[in-house]
Formats: structure tokens, sequence, C-alpha cells
């Protein structure tokens, strides 16, 4: 096998072949499962696991919208962090240009969350 | 000055006896305790008169135990711990269960305590309590007949009869 | 009966295949974790690093019906427990077993009282009975190594799946 470099995707084959193997033992595992388990089903066996207990109602409850919105907020500022980290790690090398950018980036970001306090965004209810 | 625990008997009674006179029938002491025997029609009226009374303050009931007396007559005897949290004074209230209703009226109304305690004293005596919102079964399955804990319930259950 | 389990008779395929298959079973038989009383604090003991049940392939203790082969019934079962015993036995896949552990699970112990169920095996189908009050961890060892003796006799052939008759550790 020829070297590997950054610029040919030879260089991604081990891990292809990692997800195939892992991909192949989870399939065939399962497969055989299917094939060789016996299959004796009850009602009981259909029952929702609640620690032996008959359980009550649905466990599919209507949920409110609101937490969606929490949670793309969330993805927002977490994705901020996502770029935080390798700045902080070469934070020397960038020098002050890197955190001029940075500090832009930042600001903006500090404008949506003023934004979204200002309408409420953060409010339960 | 606070009155010490060995002394309330007589003093509860002095002051029952002016505002509640007629329900309570006698006072007994037992190993630093004291009891009073309580007419059943004025349990409720009485308990609401210990819990609020300034001088008294028994806001804590501790424990509903129903005695079975078997041979005697009124067979059932129902039992209140009370405690005085402010004072720490300790108080039983003896209460004979009538014997053709086997009814108290239910304390809930009083000490929210009295719930637990009244569906326990049901579930294993048999004794009912009036007035209780929920009087189901706590301790034993919802299906099962009769009450362990009278004296003429076998040991070993029905079953092993 | 599954796609293959219980529908070909005894052949040179099964016998392969239940080589493989009873193998695995054995030496990864996954517990409940059902602890009932006292008998429950030496089923934690034989997972420890002293007894360390890990060494015969049984350490991983489902908190799930739904992933465990073996019910340890460590402990005394109450008639109000007896139900949802019952109820976990019946949501556990098949094949699986029962371990009565100690005196209580075994025949009510020292209970016999109106609240005790007299013997787990009123209720469930047990395997193995380890005796004691409760029984050391080396006996609860023991207990899975003759169910794993068992179940290396399991086949996937037709068979009458007759249920062997229950073994008894004494203490």
């Amino acid at each position: 096998m020829e070297p590997a470099t950054a610029d040919t995707a030879l260089g991604y084959a081990p891990l292809l072949l990692t997800v195939l193997i892992a991909t192949g033992v989870g399939a065939v595992t399962l497969l055989l499962g299917i094939f060789v388990r016996p299959s004796k089903p009850n009602p009981v066996k259909a029952l929702a696991y609640e620690c032996g207990n008959l359980p009550i109602g649905d466990a599919r409850l209507p949920m409110r919208t609101r937490f969606y919105l929490f949670a793309m907020l969330l993805v927002i500022f977490d994705v901020e962090v996502v770029f935080l980290l390798p700045w902080a790690v070469n934070f020397v090398s960038l020098g002050l240009f890197g955190f001029v950018e940075m500090m832009i980036f930042l600001g903006v970001l500090l404008l949506g969350y003023g934004y979204l306090w200002r309408n409420g965004g953060l409010q339960w209810d | 000055m606070i009155p010490a625990q060995r002394d309330i008997g007589s003093l509860l009674l002095g002051d029952l006896a002016e505002r509640l006179p007629g329900a309570v029938r006698e006072l007994s002491r037992s190993c630093g305790e004291c009891y009073l025997r309580v007419e059943p029609e004025r349990l409720k009226e009485l308990a609401r008169f210990l819990k609020e009374q300034q001088a008294w303050q028994f806001a804590f009931l501790a424990n509903i135990s129903p005695v079975d007396w078997l041979t005697r007559a009124p067979r059932f005897e129902v039992v209140y711990h009370l405690r005085s949290l402010v004072f720490n004074y300790r108080l039983g209230l003896k209460v004979d269960v009538p014997d053709q209703s086997l009814s108290l009226p239910s304390l809930t109304g009083v000490w929210r305590a009295a719930d637990w305690l009244e569906r326990e004293a049901y579930d294993l005596f048999g004794v009912r309590f009036s007035g209780h919102p929920d009087l189901r079964r706590i301790m034993m399955p919802e299906d099962w007949q009769g009450h362990p804990y009278r004296r003429d319930f076998p040991l070993a259950g029905r079953a092993a009869e | 009966m599954g796609l293959i389990d219980d529908r070909f008779e005894k052949n040179f395929a099964t016998d392969a295949v239940d080589t493989v298959l009873n193998l695995g079973r054995a030496y990864s038989l996954w517990p409940v974790a059902y602890g009932l009383a006292c008998c429950a604090i030496e089923m934690i003991h034989t997972m420890t690093a002293r007894w360390d049940l890990a060494r015969f392939g049984a350490e991983v203790f489902r908190p799930s019906p739904r992933q465990a082969d073996v019910m340890i019934v460590a402990g005394t079962v109450t008639h109000k427990m007896a139900p949802i015993l019952r109820r976990l036995y019946d949501q556990m896949p098949e094949p699986k077993f029962v371990i009565a552990m100690g005196g209580c699970a075994t025949a009510g112990g020292p209970f016999r009282t109106y609240s005790v169920v007299q013997g787990v095996d009123t209720i469930v189908p047990v395997d193995i009975y380890v005796e004691g009050c409760p029984p050391r961890p080396e006996n609860l060892i023991r207990a899975f190594i003759l169910l794993q003796e068992r179940v290396k006799q399991m086949t996937i052939a037709k068979s009458p799946r007759v249920p062997a008759p229950p073994i008894r550790i004494e203490a």
C-alpha cells in the first residue's frame, strides 16, 4: 500500500473498513438472533415495562412546543463553543487577528442573544 | 412557665371539663404517658380542640393503633398518639369502637397524617372511618380477604388452615 | 417455536448450532437485578471483587427483564409482590431461568405467616434452589455453574421441552 497523503481519499480506507466491520457485526448478530431464538409471545410480554407494575396510561404524551424552541436555542449557543475551542487551542499562533475575529463573531452572537432576550424568547410562559 | 409532661394529665382534664364538658370519660397513666378515654361522638371536636388550642398545640398525629381485645365488649379500641412539638408533650386518646358499626369519625380533616394511618387501621383491623376520603387497603393486596391483625385471624393465613 | 427453533429433527446441523449457541448462552447469563430482602446483599457480594461472579460470565445485572436470562429471586416474596414478580418473569425473553435464593424464596423461610408466599415455585417455575439463610456467595456461584451445565444441554432441535427437575444446592 502506498503511503497515504492528505489529498488522497485512500487515507480514509481504514475508517471505512471499521465502519463496515462494525455494521456487519451488528447486522449479523441481530439477524442470527431472529433465526435461532425461540418465539413465545404473550400479552404480558407486550406490556410496557413499569418495574412490574401495570402501566397507567400511554407514554406518548403531548409535549409543549416550547421545548423545541429551547432545544434550538441550545444548539445555536452550543455550536458557538465548537468554534471557540479550536481558537482557544491555537490562541497564541492566531495572535491579535484571531482575537479580533473571534470578538466580532461573539459580538454578533451576543447581539442575537440580546434580541432573543428582549423579545421574550427565554420566557417559559 | 410551661407545665411538664407529668403534669399535663390533670391540667388537660381541668381545661377540657371547662371547655368541652362530657367529651372525656377518664384519665389513665402508664409508664409516664397519659391517656384520655374519649367518647366516640366527641372525638373530632376534641381532636380539633387539642390541635388548635394555643396552650396545647398537638399538631402531630404520630400513630393510630387499634387494639383487638377479642373477648371484651366493645371488642376494638383505637389509640391515637399525639405529640405537641412546641411543648414536647405526649398524649394518647383511647376510643372504644362501637361494636355494631365498627366505625369511628375520620380525623383526616384535622390531621392530614390520619389519611394513611386510618387506611392502615382499616386494612389490618377492619375498623372503618366515616368521612375518610379514600378508605382503601394500604398494606395488603387490594383483593385480600379479611383483616390479618385481628386476633381470630389465622397466623399463617387462610391458605394454611 | 421460532424460525429455526423447535422445527427440525436432531441432525448434525442442529448439533453444530447447539454447540455454539449454548456456549454463548451459558457464559453470558444476564440476571435481572431483583433483590427482595437480605439475600440481595449476598447477591451483591457475589458480584463484588472478592467473589467476582464475572468470572463465570454472569456479571451484567440488567435493570430491565427484557434483556435478562436469569431471575435470582433473592429474598422474601410477599403476596403483594407476587403478581409483580410473575409479571417480570413473563416479560423476560426466552429462554429464561429462575434461581430461588435462600430459605424464603425456596419455601417461605421462617415466615410462616399470612403475608408471605410459601415458596416462589408456586408462582414461577424454579430451576435451582439455593439453601441457606442467606446462602453464601459460593453457593450462588455454584448455582450459576450448575445452571450453565443445564444450559449446555439445551437444543434447538425438535424435543419435548420438558422442564428438567429442579436442582437443590445444600447450604
